[in-house]
């Protein structure tokens, strides 16, 4: 049976390699990475072959509810007996519900909604509406920023690599250093439409703004009749120990996007949450923007099922709680590995382990995949390593994670190739 | 241990397999990039410039400005350049150290996996 289920995992790989991308396999085996998920459950996955893996990567913030949260599972399979996807242009029973709810969850007066069916489309709906609402075209973003592959969105990523191969992108675009006030004053026209940010940066690595940064940023718009977006597709959703991360400054954006986790792990959706005045624009326009796939009825069920399961289950507290815990563990590995672990970032279960060189993050992500854990390094930058377990993680779990670095970290101190220079 | 003038040699073949494989050149038309290779137990360097996918030249020593750093025993290093070992594999065992970027460091990569598809 082992040797068939091995058979099955090694023709799984040979097939993706073969008929979607090669070196992506090549990647994952090298970092122990070669993993075809079988079964998955709360904060674990199980291998095609049967080994366990706790999930610390959860496709950067996915599966907030946890892996196949059966609760959710169930209202999807109720939900196909009698629904499919819908027909976007007419209206939705589906669609106004989860808006609804969304407007009682997201802070301040962010009330209406776009649907999507993933962050980068979000982005790019709020980079339309900004421009649209506000007739300016200019967009300010930030160094090391991720709002996804998309057009607009790809415009407003802050590393290059992702973006020199397809240029020209858009134009009207001017990235400054996040957390920098003062050049963010410099770079704001009076024709510009929006800053977008994302409200601490995870494909960056894990980045949080000093506590003045968002009040300061805030202000400056409303001075400047500029939009703010903020990105909550990583962040949002209870990650951080709060439904969104602008409450831990008390922000309010005009537009806010929404994804990853409002998908509960099940169905690909995403929302883009502006201000009613915002509405003004599509009051000419009803048509102007749309989407086949977005907000699906189905996925629109899945979204209201998801924030039920967080708000019912108080998993922005847990997130608190299990945060703290984790950050225990840090600090003890932050004493006895110094050459290794430079800094800890985090905000509730939104974590980076800043290492000492770029060499570690790739490595400690094998090492930690040798010990069962998917614990990877962030695509902006190798020497951080991102965790970002489910929200339901328990306290044996998050001991089994920290127990996992230390055990990797011991292992990788005995080699060579940790100077800064290396 | 490998000499300065093995490494070399397998630096040579390198070029040849490079760039004969149309593939391959095809592949990395938009890569033009200066490597140096150190070989940290004989403290040889080696220098190698590819323009446009092309390797044009290579040389012992070092000169310009590196945009990637390739540190290893003179070994891996020659068994690189034979394709006789995984280089991610070493890399994430500490034994090839890159100075790159993460973009660049998969380009060594893929160029070992476009030549040498089993290694």
């Amino acid at each position: 049976m082992g040797a068939d289920l091995t058979k099955i995992k090694e023709q799984a790989l040979a097939d993706f390699a073969e008929f979607i991308n090669p070196m992506k396999v090549r990647t994952m085996k090298a970092a122990g990475l070669d993993i075809i998920e079988q079964r998955r459950d709360g904060a674990s996955v199980w291998d095609v072959t049967g080994k366990k893996y706790l999930d610390c990567q959860t496709g950067s913030g996915i599966m907030n509810v946890g892996r196949h949260n059966r609760e959710i599972v169930q209202k999807l399979k109720e939900a196909l007996d009698t629904y499919d996807i819908g027909v976007f242009l007419l209206c939705s029973k589906q669609k106004a519900d989860l808006a609804k709810k969304l407007a009682e969850v997201t802070p301040g007066d962010l009330k209406c909604t776009i649907f999507g069916v993933g962050g980068g489309e979000a982005n790019d709906a709020a980079i339309k509406i900004a421009r649209g609402y506000t007739m300016k075209t200019k967009i300010i973003y930030a160094e090391r920023a991720y709002h996804g592959h998309t057009g607009f969105a790809l415009s407003a990523i802050g590393r290059a690599a992702y973006k020199a191969p397809f240029e020209p992108l858009m134009p009207g675009f001017e990235m400054v250093p996040f957390g920098d006030i003062e050049a963010m004053r410099r770079a704001v026209t009076d024709d510009t439409a929006a800053i977008i940010l994302e409200t601490i940066q995870g494909e960056g690595g894990i980045h949080i703004p000093p506590d003045d940064y968002l009040p300061a940023v805030r202000k400056l718009c409303d001075e400047n009749e500029t939009l703010l977006i903020l990105d909550e597709i990583q962040t949002g959703l209870a990650r951080t120990g709060k439904m969104f991360a602008c409450e831990h400054w008390g922000v309010v954006p005009d537009v806010m996007t929404v994804a990853k986790s409002l998908g509960g792990g099940l169905y690909p959706i995403s929302a883009t949450i502006f201000k009613e005045e915002i509405q003004d624009f599509f009051v000419p326009h009803p048509f102007i923007h749309l989407s086949t796939f977005g907000g699906s009825d189905l996925g629109c069920i899945v979204g209201l099922a998801a924030i039920e399961y967080l708000e019912k289950h108080n998993l922005a507290d847990h997130a608190e709680k299990m945060g703290a815990r984790f950050r225990a563990g840090f600090d003890r590995l932050l004493q006895d590995f110094p050459s290794l672990l430079l800094e800890v970032r985090q905000k509730g279960l939104m974590m980076g382990l800043q290492y000492t060189n770029e060499s570690i993050g790739p490595r400690m992500t094998k090492k930690m995949a040798d010990r069962s854990v998917i614990a990877v390094y962030t695509g902006n930058d190798p020497s951080i390593c991102r965790l970002m377990p489910p929200l339901v993680i328990t306290p044996d779990e998050v001991d089994v994670v920290l127990n996992a670095l230390e055990d990797s970290m011991k292992e990788l101190s005995k080699e060579a190739g940790l100077g800064k220079n290396d | 241990m490998a000499t300065s003038q093995e490494t070399l040699e397998a630096l040579a073949d390198y070029q040849v397999q490079c760039n004969d494989n149309k593939r391959l050149r095809k592949m990395q038309r938009d890569w033009s990039k200066l490597l140096h290779f150190v070989a940290d137990d004989t403290g040889d360097r080696f220098t190698m410039n590819v323009v446009k996918g092309e390797i044009v030249s290579f040389e012992a020593g070092v000169s310009g400005t590196p945009d990637i750093v390739v540190t290893a025993s003179s070994e891996d290093l020659c068994d690189m350049f034979w394709g006789d070992l995984n280089p991610s594999q070493k890399y994430l065992q500490g034994e090839i150290r890159v100075k790159a970027s993460q973009e660049d460091i998969i380009r060594l990569d893929a160029i070992t996996m476009i030549i040498w598809p089993d290694v």
